[in-house]
């Protein structure tokens, strides 16, 4: 009984310490990640992710449209996993970056280390969470490019 | 035995590397056939328009000048890289990455997608045919 406690209260802090379940959707996987990071569905909203998908012909400037089968499909599991935790609270724009504590996370993080080239910009996830792709996000798994660890 | 097997499919594999499969085959003569409907003087598909399209500048979707050689870089055999998102793209060039030029749907995506974000308008029968000619001879 104390182990089950243990492990839901160790559960409910990952929860909260930067880990979200990764994506486990083959269509979203190839239509999405072949352009840019497998951002997990729980970091936006189903707000946000409804705003996404309602305008893929001009995805953030650029032309990511989908057939009809598709666009359905990825929208159905991305609204099902839609996020409510911490990081898609308070943000129903189409941008994670937008989040509140997406930018309490990131606040200190030099512009200089963003803007070099092996990262690029804040959306890039895995340039430095080198576990992003399994939806780890904790400070222990950071790792950014010409700096290092970040504890 | 084995062997001589493998070779056997190696070389013809080789030797069909310029040639369409069937389904890319069908599509390739749809684009003809609207070719010729929207140009009576057209006699082909040709690598050298394609190419000189694939190079070309212009005012992108995002106002900015792109290629598509922005991010599938000049040599279509070596991988690019997204000029948004910095997200590696794998060889366009069916002989260095032959799942390319396969399937018609991801064909006809791709190209909407892309003429759409270079030239901000669709491409022609046309200019679809000539720079998949291009391409496939890569």
């Amino acid at each position: 009984m104390k182990k089950i406690f243990l492990m839901t209260a160790l559960g409910l802090t990952f929860a909260f310490a930067g880990n979200v379940a990764p994506v486990n959707n083959a269509l979203y996987q190839k239509e999405c990640a072949s352009c840019h990071f497998g951002y997990q569905p729980a970091l936006l909203s189903k707000t946000s992710w409804e705003k996404v998908m309602g305008n893929l012909s001009d995805h953030f400037g650029t032309d990511a449209s989908l057939g009809k089968a598709e666009h359905d499909q990825i929208l159905a599991y991305l609204v099902s996993n839609a996020g409510s935790g911490k990081i898609a609270a308070n943000n129903n724009s189409m941008r994670i970056t937008e989040s509140p504590k997406f930018i309490k996370e990131h606040r200190e993080v030099p512009a200089r280390l963003i803007t070099q080239k092996e990262v690029g910009s804040l959306s890039n996830c895995s340039a430095c969470h080198i576990l992003a792709d399994q939806g780890n996000y904790s400070e222990r798994a950071i790792k950014i490019p010409n700096y290092g660890r970040w504890e | 035995m084995k062997k001589i097997v493998y070779l056997i499919v190696l070389s013809l594999s080789l030797l069909n590397a310029k040639a369409f499969n069937a389904p890319m085959q069908i599509y390739m003569n749809e684009l003809s056939a609207e070719a010729k409907a929207q140009n009576p003087n057209f006699t082909g598909f040709d690598a050298t328009r394609g190419e000189k399209l694939f190079v070309s500048k212009h005012t992108g979707k995002k106002g900015s000048e792109m290629s598509c050689t922005s991010c599938h870089t000049n040599n279509l055999k070596n991988s690019g890289q997204n000029v948004n998102t910095n997200k590696p793209i794998t060889a366009l060039a069916p002989s260095a990455n032959p799942t390319r030029l396969t399937d018609v749907a991801e064909v006809q995506k791709w190209l909407r997608r892309n003429f759409n974000d270079v030239f901000v308008r669709e491409g022609t029968a046309l200019e679809k045919g000539d720079v998949l000619t291009y391409i496939i001879n890569q």
